[in-house]
């Protein structure tokens, strides 16, 4: 019997009608880019005042090219967040909501549901990061940057990439909201993965840690890090997602439930 | 009126946190049979069915469901198989059909025959009205009713429920309980049902257990009068030998 089908098109309904998905989604697609261009504003029109001064120190060059870095400093951090919210909610709800019972004595193994979310959730977010890419470039144009030449759509996709990568080091945060039992578990193990990257970064070792890695390369460190970064410790955030999905898989298979 | 075994525990223990919960606690149901097992709070009647369903491995002894071991069920069994343990299956960011409709979907149904299987399970249980509503709306009892059609839209042979008529009203009580015969009857359903209400199981089961303190104590029949009194006392001689044997 085949189900990859019906775990995915249970999983993708859940989560279309879901508040929390359409909130972090109006966040990341248009809230993140008219953030972005607000602060791209204010360094260039007011380089005296303090927010001026903030948003200039963000900036790693003028035009596009500075202001597509800090689109993508912004959804490195801002996708990781929130991508990383709606993993945790969508794993530990079953489990706040009390429906993991629902899950059991299906034809549908509880490992495929668990890879139908991560399936849901990943097309999401990369879509979400495109959406977002395409409206920042929009937001760009009003706020009087121009035509995008071809070496600044490079730099939007190098944005999105930043998107994508955040996306795939939320998926761990799986096994949090899995393994305690609910999402809020899930959302401090995030914030303790941003202050760890925030650490991490500051003792140097960022390129190497894979949650600081993007937001290194998006130029956060300046453009010296931002150099320092390679493909490999960018490639990291693959096998540290598919770990993460592992042993979700594994534990939602082996999965029991002993009180209510 | 037993043809075949359906659903079976055999010298099932489970000890939770330290405490055990059942101590080989034996149990059948036959096809065509409703199977009521009653028992105070705690009892272990929960954490039967959990075991019943692949929610909890026992300790000892095992459990088989359509001839099958739990442990190792294949997807067919699972396709047979209708249950609503504690929270119904009624998502409150779906609708009434919604839910419905993907439950006859993960238990295997294509996707026009699930539509119109949910539709009818819904009419069945008096939630028309209800069907484009989200769950999240309903009165508990109208997400009581949408979990039971979220279990029986599949039209299982093998039906578990822990419960079912907690928060109904007496009417859904009656309407569950001719859905549950029909089930028995039409389709030779094995229908092992929970409850802490004594008349209730007796208007409909076929054979009474009773589970206190994790063992089986006896067997009530239905049909027959003071059933209250009789389930009163297998309790109190299971609590006196077991006072006398300490």
């Amino acid at each position: 019997m085949r189900t990859s089908g019906q775990a995915r098109e249970f999983e993708a309904l859940k989560f279309r009608r879901a508040p929390v998905v359409w909130t972090v989604s109006v966040l990341i697609v248009a809230a993140l880019p008219v953030l972005a261009a607000a602060f791209m504003l204010a360094a260039t029109s007011d380089g005296s005042s303090q927010i001026g001064l903030k948003a200039a120190a963000m900036l790693t060059s003028s035009g596009w090219a500075g202001y597509l870095a800090m689109v993508g400093m912004l959804l490195s951090v801002g996708a990781l967040m929130g991508i990383g919210f709606v993993v945790c909610w969508c794993f530990g709800r079953e489990f706040t909501d009390k429906t993991q019972a629902c899950l059991f004595a299906l034809p549908v193994s509880r490992r495929r549901l668990a890879y139908a979310k991560f399936t849901v959730i990943i097309l999401w977010a990369l879509l979400l990061c495109l959406a977002s890419v395409a409206v920042a470039l929009l937001a760009g144009a009003v706020i009087g940057l121009g035509v995008p030449s071809p070496e600044d759509l490079v730099l939007a996709v190098k944005a999105w990439c930043g998107g994508a990568m955040a996306a795939l080091l939320a998926c761990p945060l799986a096994v949090v909201a899995s393994v305690a039992r609910g999402y809020l578990p899930g959302v401090g193990a995030l914030v303790l993965l941003v202050v760890t990257t925030q650490v991490v970064t500051a003792f140097g070792s960022g390129a190497w840690f894979p949650y600081a890695a993007p937001g290194l390369w998006m130029g956060m460190g300046g453009a010296a890090a931002a150099e320092a970064v390679g493909p490999l410790q960018l490639f990291l955030c693959v096998p540290v997602s598919v770990i993460g999905i592992g042993i979700t898989g594994q534990w939602w298979k082996n999965m029991q439930i002993s009180s209510g | 009126m037993k043809t075949s075994t359906a659903i079976r525990a055999e010298r099932v223990s489970k000890a939770l946190g330290g405490f055990p919960v059942l101590d080989e606690v034996s149990l059948d149901v036959g096809a065509s049979e409703i199977h009521a097992l009653v028992g105070l709070n705690g009892a272990g009647k929960t954490t039967l069915m959990r075991i019943l369903l692949g929610m909890l491995k026992p300790d000892l002894g095992s459990a088989h469901l359509a001839g099958a071991s739990v442990a190792g069920a294949e997807a067919q069994v699972w396709s047979r198989v209708g249950q609503m343990l504690e929270t119904p299956f009624a998502y409150p960011e779906l609708t009434a059909l919604e839910n419905v409709y993907c439950s006859a979907r993960l238990h295997g149904m294509s996707k026009a025959v699930a539509r119109c299987a949910s539709e009818r399970a819904l009419s069945d249980l008096g939630l028309d009205q209800y069907a484009a509503r989200r769950t999240g709306t309903l009165s508990l009892g109208n997400r009581q009713r949408v979990g039971l059609a979220a279990a029986l839209v599949h039209g299982p042979d093998v039906i578990v429920l822990d419960e079912p008529t907690n928060a109904l009203d007496p009417r859904g009580v009656i309407v569950l309980r001719r859905l549950l015969q029909e089930a028995c009857r039409d389709r030779g359903a094995a229908i092992l049902v929970s409850s802490h209400h004594l008349d209730e199981v007796a208007r409909m089961a076929d054979r009474i257990s009773v589970l206190h303190r994790g063992r089986i104590i006896g067997t009530l029949r239905p049909g027959t009068v003071d059933l209250e009194r009789r389930f009163f006392d297998l309790v109190l001689q299971s609590d006196m030998r077991e006072q006398e044997h300490r």
